[in-house]
């Protein structure tokens, strides 16, 4: 059985005359990657069976992460701070934000160190480097079912009604991973060539997350700010995500569509910056 | 395409010299180049430069230079891991590189993971892995230990298992590069018995080594790269006589072998030739003396090494060679550097080209603790074997005795 050698009529035509469009570009791209569609899962595999074998609580830790962070938060914004949860009980209201933020900011840690953390291969072998990125977001996601069997229990003991418009959760994590994806394709080109990005990021997933509602509902958020506040997308997905969840109405459309805007703009800029960018990795890293 | 399976056409690499920079400035270069594309002009250093070269299906090219040539480049090119600065190049069909073996593989993943997760790295689908599983397993002779995490393997388990999984990727396309220097007697034995039988598949083979009786033996052209541009290409014997014969190789060369894999405790560190007034050199002038010195570093103590020195001609075929033990000479290696002088005096090679193999062994000559193939090379002015004057590469230490007589002999 053979596989068909990814590009190989294109071979590593540079500097071609005529550029190619970027849609023909991004076609050809997407081609090579559905091609290595079983890399991506290696290592997925890889990444997940890596990260669980040599501890103790093993998969436990995909739950412990967020469900550690709902009781500190409860205690300090709930019970101390007395921070307003729309009426619902401040856990559940807090971990339904967490269980989606934990996602995102593992994601945006481990995929942007997902080239330096792979640099042997990055400079030993060619393959699409954006399989690394995609099997960070699979082994995410996985960490993200395992929080989430936790959340139904949590869901059941506060009797939170379930409405169709929980189905709404589909779309919205499929929105969060274009987004993520968009950013890890900017920080993980960018750490190949400055680590000061590895160094930067905890602080500044911090900061994002104070501007997202995951402590706070977003009714707090004075109504003069909130038209730039919701630029940042994640701020849309978190109030979505308790939105569909806990109140069982479906997310804002208008935020919605700005959302979209913001994320899909945001991946094929991103993933053709990648492309370009990856050309340099084997030679830099 | 035609029946070429590899193309280059006029394929440059310029590599841009990073220097420390500011955060400011390298976040603008990094800004113009990610989003525009350019870059602003750095300090450059050109890896290759025009290399054409049309190889058709089931040639085997053994590729040749001295070290910084631009070999590496170019295999990296060839295997898309990096992208040539300008100029096109095609190949057609799986390029698989016997370059980095074991590359990927994950200290803490059994035996068995490791084998599907390299095997899809290197561009194979689960199902042809699982295929050709036993037979990987089979090759490596890692059985008794598929399931165990591969940090607990040997340093040859590992190799083995790297070249198994490399060698069954079934490629068009081969590229090899000094892997055949891995692993023990019977394993490299495996080893070129596979290259064979991949020659014999009529894969297309690029093949890069240091050891020229390798080239010699499987190459039918070979490319001899020179600070990244081509020197010469064609028929193989011609070539590496040419090579072996150019002046540059006079001065230390120490090849760049994959090193042993356990940190010997002393090494070569470099092999310098000297011609009758003791300057470095790489012509010498039969029946003058000269000096091959080498230099080591001995980094823990080693008691009585063993500096063996070896001779061959342009073709790799071996001329002998001479140890300090056989002539009873003990290196102090209790201190750090050290030098060893051979001197032959006078040199009795015949004009033509001459290879140098280095090596330290233990005491008694058991164990390598540092080989280099191909260390240097040399050439010899004198009489030749073209002159008719003489034959072979050595001419004896000798006298004619001539007696002639008007009587007839007195044999009683």
């Amino acid at each position: 059985m053979k596989v068909q050698t990814p590009m190989a009529s294109l071979g590593g035509i540079v500097r071609r005359t005529e550029p190619l469009k970027t849609g023909d570009l991004i076609r050809q791209y997407l081609a090579e990657l559905a091609q290595h569609h079983h890399l991506i899962l290696s290592f997925a595999r890889r990444d997940i069976r890596v990260k669980y074998k040599q501890t103790a609580f093993g998969v436990a830790w995909a739950i412990l992460q967020p469900f550690s962070l709902m009781l500190i938060f409860t205690l300090v914004f709930s019970t101390l701070a007395r921070v307003p949860s729309d009426g619902i009980p401040y856990p559940i209201f807090a971990y339904s934000a967490l269980i989606f933020w934990t996602f995102f900011a593992t994601s945006i840690s481990q995929g942007t160190v997902a080239m330096v953390a792979n640099a042997e291969l990055v400079r030993k072998i060619y393959f699409p480097r954006e399989t690394l990125i995609l099997a960070v977001m699979l082994s995410t996601t996985f960490d993200l079912l395992i929080a989430s069997t936790i959340f139904g229990g949590m869901m059941l003991y506060y009797q939170i009604v379930i409405t169709w418009n929980l189905l709404w959760i589909l779309p919205l994590l499929v929105l969060q991973i274009f987004f993520v994806l968009g950013v890890i394709c900017v920080t993980s080109a960018l750490e190949v060539h400055l680590r000061d990005i590895g160094h930067v990021l905890p602080l500044l997933l911090q900061l994002w997350m104070f501007a997202s509602p995951v402590a706070y509902p977003l009714s707090l958020v004075p109504p003069w700010l909130q038209p730039v506040y919701l630029l940042n997308p994640m701020a849309f997905l978190i109030d979505s995500y308790r939105r569909v969840i806990l109140q069982g109405t479906p997310p804002n459309p208008v935020q919605l569509a700005l959302a979209i805007a913001v994320a899909f703009l945001l991946v094929s800029v991103a993933y053709l910056g990648f492309k370009r960018a990856e050309r340099t990795f084997a030679d830099v890293i | 395409m035609g029946d070429f399976d590899i193309r280059l056409d006029r394929v440059s690499k310029i590599y841009s010299l990073h220097r420390a920079s500011s955060l400011r400035d390298e976040a603008g270069r990094l800004a113009r180049r990610l989003f525009l594309g350019h870059d602003t002009p750095r300090e450059r250093c050109t890896a290759l430069s025009d290399i054409s070269l049309e190889v058709r299906r089931g040639e085997t090219v053994g590729l040749i230079g001295s070290n910084g040539a631009g070999k590496s480049t170019l295999l990296k090119i060839l295997s898309r891991v990096t992208v040539p600065t300008s100029g096109q190049f095609w190949t057609s069909g799986r390029v698989g590189a016997l370059i980095e073996i074991g590359a990927g593989f994950h200290p803490d993943l059994t035996g068995r993971e490791n084998v599907f997760l390299n095997g899809a790295i290197l561009g194979m689908r689960h199902a042809e892995i699982e295929a050709k599983f036993d037979h990987i397993v089979g090759f490596a002779e890692v059985e008794k230990f598929l399931d165990t995490p591969i940090k607990y393997y040997s340093s040859g388990m590992l190799v083995r298992l790297g070249f198994a999984v490399a060698c069954h990727i079934d490629p068009e396309i081969l590229l090899v590069d000094e892997v055949l220097a891995v692993g023990d007697a019977s394993f490299q034995a495996k080893c070129l018995n596979k290259l064979a039988e991949l020659k014999a598949q009529q894969k297309t083979i690029i093949l890069v080594s240091h050891v020229m009786t390798n080239i010699l033996q499987d190459s039918t052209r070979v490319l001899w790269i020179d600070r990244g541009t081509v020197r010469a290409l064609g028929e193989p014997e011609r070539i590496v006589e040419e090579y072996l014969e150019s002046a540059q190789h006079g001065i230390a060369e120490v090849s760049a072998l994959p090193q042993a894999p356990d940190p010997s405790p002393i090494r070569i560190r470099d092999v310098t030739i000297k011609d009758s007034w003791l300057r470095v050199s790489s012509v010498l002038e039969h029946g003058r003396p000269a000096t091959i010195e080498v230099g080591y570093r001995a980094l823990s103590s080693v008691s009585d090494p063993v500096v063996a020195i070896e001779f061959h001609d342009a073709r790799g075929y071996p001329l002998g060679g001479l140890t300090t033990r056989l002539d009873g000479v003990k290196l102090d290696a209790t201190r750090e550097h050290g030098v060893v002088r051979l001197v032959l005096s006078p040199l009795l090679f015949t004009r033509g080209a001459y290879g140098v193999n280095v090596a330290i062994h233990d005491a008694r000559i058991q164990r390598y603790l540092d080989f280099r193939p191909g260390a240097t090379m040399f050439t010899v002015e004198g009489p030749g074997i073209a002159s008719r004057e003489v034959s072979g590469h050595v001419v004896y230490p000798h006298r004619w005795e001539v007696e002639t007589s008007d009587a007839a002999r007195d044999t009683e």
